[in-house]
């Protein structure tokens, strides 16, 4: 495979900015996606989002919709194909519908944004993707987050409504396609509990516009990653809310979360970071058998934090790495919280005595 | 207007690059973006190579990006087989021209062109497959890289064929790139839906029928041939089906049953179920256009083209059968019936067998495990009719 890992040619594996979007979209459960595009770019992002949703125990399929443009649209331009396909969506009356475009429609210049413009009876959101010539993956999904989030009313959480809800926080930009995201979900939510802070909105994942429409009601956004930092910028803009950076990664980085998240949401935090210290020498004790075995850490293709997790468990385990080691698998996200570091232990384990 | 719901099957590009990558000794270069080539690097699994372009490139050409990656794999002795995604086909650059020093194929099998097996087709036409007389056996064909049944059928039918005492000729696709133009005089079939085109077409081996009509003919054709043994065979295996499927309709009622997948094998299915438990077809909706090869005219059987997925969920919340075949997408939308997997995707199980739906193994596999669905939903739900 010609991957060619060189630094230059890096945003070349960004994937594609539509997948990105849809991985966002496609989790609003009452809007519908129109992919307006060759019906190719629509299966293929079907296809994956479908594998990852029964890889998660959902058999909900993904509302996509193509405008399966073939070679007459492309010479002859295929606007009025995409106005007749938000036509016919509309007469389903979704709650909304995301209008996202290919690159090729953007290379033959469809004036997607006069079609989107058009009174079709259901709001219209405009997406703007372009496959590659959008930029990566991570383009596609932060356009989506934004582009949603400048529908929502722009509430903020000191008005009545949300005092009344309690504190409460949003979780930004889950990661849909990962295969343990309900699980790093629920370790967060674990982390949350002891702060005595609930969630408000997962956004976005399976979730409605009604559900969406909280969103500045929180009084915290936890963004997934480091990536989504435009995301939270643009939600510290309009609605006022400050946001942690990202999941808890490794053990300290939990201990630094909960502390974070406690001070921005105002809350007391010293008790359930002691309890959580509790909980990781626990953990670390029930790995003792492991402690100073000779470890290989796979160099591909782990993120760099998921390199200072692995560089912290080898700390507090004493493990030994060096190119006669045995090969540990690294993550390619870091393990979420200290449930994540207790599965990776497991792994290690596994291989190690294997 | 052109609109498609949830597109379900995949297209010319994936199709041109899983008929390539099914040749040891090319190189398939997906020409295109990252996101263009993960899809068929996860759907074939099959080791592709990519340009992975951007922006720039689109403006200011391509050209050296290309010669950038044919350069990186030099120092293998394959030949390098170019795809051309939609975008650079729509640029129209003389990709030809740019690479004339170079031995490297060029397939324009952009996604907006057709389908799979469009895209399969051209790839095979560039390759110009051709016969050579001096080359002893019989080619087989249908082989394609996502079909899930394909190394079980081309398994299948090399020990027939051997037991028959007629050669292998080339399989296509899943060969020495060398033997594409070295084929033998004539050709049996497995996926009807990725015909070859090569040679003299002697018939497809999907069900009993049609493997002793088809060894039949071997017979007459080859002198050497010894065809006994496999007609035997296929005899015998055909009884003992006869006899499951026998005890199974003394206590059960025959299912009904809606079929999704390529015209070949969907046929194959409906006339098997119907022959064996008599079976009500109630629908087949075809992932392809039937064509005047694979073509459901005169079975009697309701065939209608069904590529997206409102559609396919239409005619199973319409029919409401017992059984359904199909792919994960069908299962997902199936409500707890009876399933088979007949076309890919078919996820949410390891597969690492090499199945086989061809043959005879093939169709005793086929009714081996449509009779145990049937009994474990008996099991499971003893209220329906069968």
């Amino acid at each position: 495979m010609n991957l060619r890992p060189l630094q230059s040619n890096s945003c070349r594996h960004g994937g594609c900015t539509l997948t990105g979007a849809l991985s966002a979209t496609t989790h609003v459960r009452d809007a519908v996606t129109v992919v307006h595009g060759p019906k190719g770019c629509a299966h293929h992002n079907f296809s994956l989002l479908h594998t990852t949703g029964l890889d998660n125990g959902e058999l909900i399929l993904p509302e996509i919709i193509s405008t399966g443009l073939a070679e007459t649209e492309i010479i002859f331009g295929g606007e009025e194909a995409l106005a007749g396909v938000l036509t016919s969506v509309a007469r389903q009356d979704p709650a909304a519908v995301f209008v996202l475009t290919t690159c090729i429609v953007d290379t033959i210049g469809d004036d997607v944004q006069e079609v989107c413009g058009r009174d079709y009876g259901v709001p219209i959101i405009r997406v703007p993707t372009a496959g590659f010539l959008g930029g990566t993956f991570q383009d596609g999904m932060n356009r989506a987050l934004c582009a949603i989030a400048a529908t929502v009313p722009s509430r903020r959480a000191d008005s009545a409504a949300s005092r009344a809800m309690g504190p409460c926080v949003n979780i930004i930009g889950e990661k849909n396609l990962e295969f343990e995201v309900e699980e790093n979900y629920a370790e967060v939510c674990r982390l949350l509990d002891g702060l005595d802070l609930r969630v408000n909105v997962r956004c976005i994942r399976n979730c409605t516009l009604q559900d969406l429409s909280r969103l500045g009601m929180a009084r915290l956004n936890i963004l997934r990653d480091e990536e989504l930092r435009p995301v939270g910028d643009f939600l510290k803009e309009r609605f006022g809310t400050p946001y942690v950076i990202s999941y808890p990664a490794g053990l300290e980085g939990t201990i630094g979360f909960l502390q974070s998240v406690a001070d921005g949401c105002g809350v007391p935090g010293e008790g359930a970071i002691d309890r959580e210290e509790e909980i990781q020498r626990e953990i670390l004790a029930g790995f003792q058998d492991i402690a100073g075995s000779e470890i290989l850490m796979e160099s591909s293709p782990g993120s760099p934090e998921a390199l200072l997790v692995a560089g912290e468990l080898v700390r507090r385990l004493a493990l030994k790495p060096g190119a006669g080691g045995i090969r540990v698998p690294l993550p390619i996200s870091p393990p979420v919280g200290s449930a994540g570091v207790r599965r990776l232990l497991h792994r290690w384990r596994c291989t190690i005595h294997a | 207007m052109p609109e498609c719901d949830k597109p379900i099957w995949p297209c010319a590009m994936t199709g041109a690059a899983a008929c390539l990558a099914g040749f040891e000794g090319i190189t398939v270069v997906i020409h295109g973006s990252s996101g263009c080539y993960y899809y068929p690097t996860t759907f074939l699994h099959a080791p592709l190579e990519g340009t992975f372009i951007l922006e720039n490139e689109v403006i200011f050409g391509s050209d050296e990006r290309i010669r950038e990656v044919i350069d990186g794999l030099e120092g293998t002795s394959n030949r390098i087989a170019i795809i051309t995604t939609c975008i650079p086909a729509l640029l129209g650059e003389d990709i030809p021209s740019m690479l004339a020093s170079q031995d490297v194929l060029l397939v324009d099998s952009p996604g907006f062109s057709g389908d799979a097996e469009a895209g399969y087709r051209k790839a095979l036409e560039c390759l110009t497959p051709s016969v050579n007389p001096e080359t002893p056996g019989i080619n087989i064909d249908g082989a394609c890289l996502f079909d899930p049944f394909y190394r079980g059928n081309v398994r299948e039918i090399r020990r027939l064929l051997a037991m028959a005492a007629v050669p292998v000729g080339t399989v296509f696709c899943a060969d020495r790139a060398d033997n594409v133009s070295d084929a033998a005089l004539h050709t049996i079939g497995t996926n009807g839906d990725f015909r070859s085109g090569v040679g003299e077409y002697l018939g497809g081996t999907l069900g009993f029928d049609e493997i002793v009509r088809t060894f039949e003919i071997i017979g007459r054709k080859f002198e050497d041939s010894d065809i006994d043994p496999v007609i035997r065979e296929a005899e015998g295996e055909e009884e003992r089906v006869m006899a499951a499927c026998d005890k199974f309709l003394r206590r059960s009622d025959p299912p009904t049953v809606a079929i999704f997948s390529g015209c070949s094998y969907a046929l194959f299915a409906a006339r098997t179920l119907k022959n064996y438990l008599d079976a009500e077809i109630l629908c087949i909706g075809t992932r392809n256009e039937p064509d005047a090869v694979v073509s459901p005219a005169g079975t009697g059987f309701p065939v209608v083209h069904a590529p997206g997925m409102n559609r396919v969920k239409s005619l199973i919340d319409t029919y409401r059968p017992d059984l359904v075949l199909g792919s994960s997408f069908e299962q997902s939308v199936s409500r707890g019936r009876g399933f088979y997997g007949l076309i890919p995707p078919i996820r949410g199980r390891v597969q690492l067998a090499p199945h086989t739906i061809a043959g005879i193994s093939g169709s005793l596999s086929f009714i081996e495990d449509l009779l145990n669905e049937c009994r474990d939903r008996k099991k499971n739900h003893p209220q329906k009719l069968f």
